[in-house]
């Protein structure tokens, strides 16, 4: 196989012998790949300790036919993720969005789009301007992405217009909001305020980022009902769902 | 090639368990350990039983050591006013090897990392933080990996000790000694003149 290119996010790296890494990147050509990188833990070689979690590098790897890891034979750094701030909320927001890139996309399946809403968001989060809505715009599009966005206008059982106003249930098995009439009897409903749904809306929709203040009960509301969720499509907790509390921005 | 007997095996599991040996490597190693001197190979099975009967971490720094306090927490020549914060004990041993730091170390016996379940109180950072409280310490140096995490640990930890009357600094970073601008890459020569020191 002839060796292939390729612009990635470092999600995860794993020491695998005294001097080697395997490493979990998101490229935007490809898709998640898993790859074993020889030699990284070395400050001399092909890596220039580009592969760093959170780094943006290019990559050159060999794809492998049997179902061994894809090797990794040169990595170029484009850019470290490096803190502005001294809160390290975007920090943990950061490795939230290794953990879901990780979680919920597959290996060649590339989704070029989705890889530059997180290229964006990372840049984004190390300046620790707003943390919470930048997680939470990065959630949403990524859900939109992949498909597996709850419907917030619409019920999920009959489809009618949910009614704006005061509190709307939404089911987390069914995947979005419930009219009055298709409520009862679901199972994993929470209720909602319908200003938390338009907020979702809004950050589901918005083309660029934006640093508007987000009043805190919202945020909070906001926060619980995305941590439900997405514990409910992964089927566990996210490990840094617990860090995400220390975000105030 | 008949069966190896079932101690040879056994050895040649318990070996192939060790990091960076694989079976081959391990194979290699039992026969080897069988054809030496029976004193060299049981010097090596007294080695390993004494390290594991014998050390421990010290009580104060939590580097390794053969006693309840290490020999670098015992030595009354190292400058109590300067402590070196490193995530582990071979860290100790690298910067020991320098020569140039002559003050006192604590370990953290790891760096915060979430995605691996690694969490703030699963390390040394509240014995650090007693240490730094009870006072005599001018300076902490942070020297933690220069990568995410370890940067991620330091500022946790530099957080932590910023009410306290203490300085916190980091290792410095840039540009290897003897090598040339023009093929230092970005990273390395914004780190070099954001750090830069005065002559």
């Amino acid at each position: 196989m002839p060796p292939e290119n390729a612009t990635a996010i470092v999600l995860r790296t794993i020491e695998f012998s005294e001097t080697s890494l395997v490493v979990s990147l998101f490229t935007r050509e490809h898709g998640k790949l898993g790859v074993l990188a020889k030699g990284a833990r070395r400050l001399k070689g092909p890596f220039e300790s580009a592969l760093d979690l959170l780094a943006v590098c290019r990559i050159v790897f060999l794809r492998k036919s049997s179902e061994a890891l894809d090797l990794l034979t040169e990595a170029k750094l484009l850019r470290r993720f490096r803190m502005d701030s001294r809160s390290l909320a975007g920090l943990y927001g950061g490795y939230y969005v290794a953990e879901l890139l990780s979680e919920l996309t597959h290996e060649y399946d590339p989704h070029p789009e989705l890889f530059d809403l997180a290229d964006q968001t990372l840049v984004r989060l190390a300046e620790g301007v707003a943390v919470a809505r930048d997680v939470l715009r990065f959630e949403l599009h990524l859900l939109r992405h992949l498909g597996l966005l709850p419907s917030l206008e619409q019920c999920v059982g009959c489809g009618c217009d949910v009614p704006a106003g005061g509190r709307v249930a939404f089911g987390h098995w069914d995947g979005g909001v419930l009219c009055p009439k298709c409520r009862p009897g679901k199972r994993q409903v929470a209720s909602v305020r319908s200003d938390v749904l338009r907020t979702m809306v809004q950050l589901a929709e918005s083309g660029e980022p934006s640093t508007e203040p987000m009043d805190n009960r919202t945020r909070g509301e906001l926060r619980g009902l995305m941590n439900h969720y997405f514990a409910h499509l992964l089927g566990k907790k996210p490990k840094m769902q617990a860090y995400l509390g220390w975000d105030q921005t | 090639m008949s069966e190896a007997t079932q101690s040879v095996s056994e050895l040649i599991d318990q070996l192939a368990k060790l990091p960076g040996i694989g079976k081959k490597s391990a194979e290699r190693l039992a026969y080897h350990l069988l054809h030496v001197h029976k004193s060299e190979a049981l010097a090596l099975a007294d080695a390993i039983r004494d390290v594991r009967e014998n050390v421990r971490y010290c009580k104060t720094c939590f580097n390794l050591s053969e006693k309840d306090t290490c020999e670098l927490c015992g030595d009354p020549r190292r400058e109590d006013r300067l402590l070196c914060v490193v995530e582990q004990p071979r860290d100790v041993m690298a910067l020991e090897q320098t020569g140039m730091f002559r003050g006192r170390y604590h370990v953290l016996l790891g760096r915060i990392a979430p995605l691996d379940g690694v969490g703030p109180d699963q390390l040394t950072i509240d014995a650090l933080v007693g240490r730094v409280r009870a006072g005599g310490i001018e300076e902490v140096i942070m020297a933690t990996n220069p990568n995410v995490e370890g940067d991620g640990t330091a500022l946790y930890i530099s957080n932590l000790l910023a009410d306290l009357p203490v300085r916190v600094t980091r290792l410095a970073r840039g540009i290897t000694t003897g090598s040339v601008l023009e093929f230092a890459n970005k990273e390395m020569l914004s780190d070099a003149l954001s750090g830069r020191q005065a002559f």
